[in-house]
């Protein structure tokens, strides 16, 4: 797919031989030939569309959106400036303090045990199942579907009181009771969908096993180590570039929760906000309430939160993370 | 190379052409193009296209594109495209969504339209609810009452007769409602958990005060709120509602098919009296409406109002057609004669006469209940104020909370008061 232009290009009949795009530019002389200068503008021709877009759908926005959080702005009527006003009202914020209680509970039970499982399951696909292909896209699947409203009004049905779990508890005798709708429970079943969606870092987890040269292990097994000890002193500190890559893109992605949250609460964040992440919340001031000054601002603070994990988790990567050699 | 370089020039000029072809509404052939926005069940849909045919045949200039949402979706939804400088034509408000968008400047002054939309034969009792600071921009699509919706079938299956609504309380109420759900065990309940803003609204006028006052502000006091709280709780308590785990679930569910009431599974549920056919064609049976409960010796406290409200947006490019649409939703029996009560009982007094045969036993039923709620009726309840769109999410939160036990009544109605109060300030 992704040769078709080129192949087509340097194979074209009657193309004369000098126009042929192999001759690389001269190094080191800062001239480029006529040809190549010819190339460079057609690129930036075809990069003009993606880069038009980048600014007016992204950048633009992004910059509106920091300005805005320092207005009052309902929407409706042109913003107007408020200074600091919308940052010092989160102090006082309860529904938000709610909303940030939430969040870390899901972001910091959720991703370690999604990461857990999944390399548990890469480290049993590794050892040789048969049909290997097979079982990656099954255990795949879900992280392609996790994030659908399909998947989340699925999850809705199969916790609610007349849902297949609870129908699955009464063949055994026991009296379930809606998962989805009790204020104690509700996170936790959002929990279990973003565990369940473990496929992505497994895969991801699968080809860091492959990269670990089998000497290592032949060699530990000479000096008389056993399974566990393999793992911990040659599986795990070899894996950790990869382990640290899942972490950070995994607590990323689950500060971002949106749709399921959404689709499982029918936008309310309930029962009782037990469901109120901070991106449900921004939404419904945002759009709920009127107040885009305040969304734009409880935004850019959820920017920060991430970039703090993120920053913190680079940081500590240098005691735990071991690039090779 | 030459065929690459004009394929580098073509496709960006093509993305940047598709993007900006999108708002074109004028069509060809000179017909206009209208967004209507409405919400509401499939129903209502189809009745409206019927109704919109209908128009379209009157009017060969004109095309209408219906634009609508579940009930849960639509305003969130309505907020971003007008936001987005992208609304629909003509907008279906309700509650104090119309003031907050009027007073917003979203809305048109009908006075511009004024010759176009004819509304000699809507009283001004019912313009009123309409008009913001003295101009109107929204005329209420038809009368509503809220009623207690009552299941024959299910009192039939636990023994029990409908009972006479001119004469009864909540104490009553709550005797039948725990018999129901006794008799019924574990096949349903008395009734739906009946705690939303509109039930608020209805205990404040019951107890000598408002939701909201005639200056806007909130008028229902955190003691009368914590009594309804406390009273929700003994109902559940006693098998007349649900658990608060299906509560919740019923709560998020607004299609008549997902209600109690609606499956045969409960009794009674407070309702608006223009959902009475919906609820119907649901649960198959002749449901009733009743005036609702009282207190002992107290007013009784229901009022008409307006169902929903047509608005025009400030920002359409062809006001005037939307105005004929507005017009003939309103004043031709050929309108209504689609959608007949399912936007309340239209307020054009001719257009009311001009259905009244067509209408099922149902909707009769519920003009019946509407004419007998205008005598019971006390004064009109002031408009909602802006900012108190808010109050029913409020509600519905810390209903959740009192009936999980997480908080006391009095705690929440403390919250309540405010909360609403955050909200009403300007």
């Amino acid at each position: 797919m992704t040769t078709v232009p080129t192949s087509s290009r340097d194979q074209a009949p009657g193309e004369p031989p000098p126009e042929a795009p192999e001759q690389p530019p001269e190094p080191g002389r800062g001239r480029r030939s006529p040809l190549a200068k010819r190339e460079g503008r057609v690129a930036y021709l075809f990069l003009a569309p993606w880069f038009i877009g980048m600014v007016v759908v992204t950048i633009g926005p992004i910059l509106a959106s920091l300005y805005l959080s320092f207005t009052e702005y309902s929407l409706l009527q042109p913003p107007e400036w408020l200074g600091l006003e919308n940052y010092r009202r989160m102090l006082e914020d309860e529904r938000l303090h709610t909303a940030l209680r939430v969040t870390f509970t899901y972001v910091l039970v959720s991703v370690p045990l999604q990461l857990a499982l999944a390399l548990a399951l890469a480290f049993f696909l590794d050892r040789g199942v048969r049909g290997l292909s097979v079982y990656r896209s099954v255990y795949y699947l879900p992280s392609l579907l996790g994030g659908s409203v399909a998947i989340a009004i699925l999850w809705r049905q199969i916790f609610g009181t007349e849902g297949l779990i609870n129908q699955l508890l009464g063949l055994v005798g026991i009296e379930g009771q809606g998962w989805v709708s009790h204020p104690d429970h509700a996170l936790s079943t959002l929990i279990v969908l973003n565990v369940w969606t473990f496929g992505a870092p497994m895969v991801i987890f699968l080809a860091g096993l492959r990269q670990i040269p089998a000497m290592y292990y032949e060699a530990a097994e000479v000096d008389g180590a056993g399974g566990f000890t393999k793992f911990w002193r040659i599986t795990v500190p070899l894996l950790t570039p990869i382990i640290f890559f899942n972490l950070v893109l995994q607590i990323i992605g689950s500060f971002q929760t949106f749709t399921q949250a959404f689709i499982v609460s029918g936008g309310t964040g309930g029962p009782a906000d037990s469901t109120l992440f901070y991106t449900l919340y921004t939404y419904q001031r945002g759009f709920g309430s009127f107040e885009m000054g305040y969304a734009s601002a409880l935004a850019w603070v959820l920017l920060i939160i991430i970039a703090g994990f993120t920053a913190v988790n680079f940081l500590a990567a240098k005691r735990w993370v071991h690039y090779g050699d | 190379m030459r065929p690459l370089r004009s394929l580098a020039l073509v496709v960006p000029a093509a993305m940047l052409l598709a993007a900006c072809g999108g708002d074109d509404t004028t069509g060809d052939g000179g017909v206009v193009e209208l967004r209507y926005a409405f919400w509401g069940s499939d129903d209502r849909a189809q009745t409206t296209q019927e109704m919109i045919d209908a128009f379209e045949a009157e009017n060969p200039d004109i095309r209408v594109e219906v634009d609508y949402a579940d009930f849960g979706a639509y305003f969130d939804k309505l907020a971003t495209s007008v936001a987005a400088g992208d609304a629909p034509d003509i907008m279906t408000m309700g509650g104090a969504y119309h003031s907050e968008y009027a007073g917003r400047g979203a809305l048109l002054d009908l006075a511009e339209v004024g010759d176009i939309i004819r509304t000699d034969e809507i009283s001004e009792d019912v313009l009123a609810h309409g008009t913001i600071d003295g101009s109107l921009y929204a005329i209420p699509t038809g009368v509503n009452g809220y009623a207690m919706v009552a299941n024959p079938a299910v009192f039939a299956q636990a023994g029990l007769e409908i009972p006479d609504d001119t004469t009864w309380t909540w104490d009553d109420f709550a005797q039948l409602c725990t018999q129901i759900g006794t008799a019924l065990g574990d096949d349903g309940y008395g009734a739906q958990d009946l705690t939303n803003h509109n039930t608020l609204s209805l205990w404040a006028r019951q107890h000598g005060e408002q939701l909201y006052g005639e200056d806007g502000e909130l008028d229902l006091s955190a003691e009368t709120l914590a009594e309804w709280w406390q009273f929700a709780l003994e109902l559940r308590d006693s098998g007349c509602t649900p658990p608060a785990t299906l509560s919740e679930e019923l709560a998020s569910q607004s299609a008549p098919e997902q209600t109690l009431i609606g499956t045969n599974a409960g009794g009674m549920s407070l309702i608006w009296s223009n959902v009475l056919e919906a609820l119907s064609t649901a649960s198959g049976e002749q449901l009733r409406l009743l005036i609702p409960p009282g207190v002992e010796g107290g007013d009784p406290g229901s009022w008409l109002g307006p169902s929903m409200y047509y608005t025009i947006s400030a920002r359409s490019e062809h006001t005037e057609e939307a105005a004929r649409l507005v017009d003939f939703m309103l004043n031709e029996p050929a309108a209504a004669e689609s959608f007949l009560t399912d936007r309340g009982l239209p307020v054009n007094t001719d257009v009311r006469e001009a259905i009244m045969d067509q209408l099922t036993p149902v909707q009769q039923a519920e003009a019946e209940y509407l004419n007998r709620l205008e005598e019971a009726a006390g004064a009109p309840v002031p408009p909602a104020p802006v900012g108190s769109t808010e109050t029913a999410g409020i509600v519905t939160r810390l209903n959740s909370e009192v009936l999980f036990d997480r908080t006391t009544p009095q705690d929440a109605a403390g919250r309540f008061v405010s909360e609403v109060e955050a909200a009403l300030r300007p």
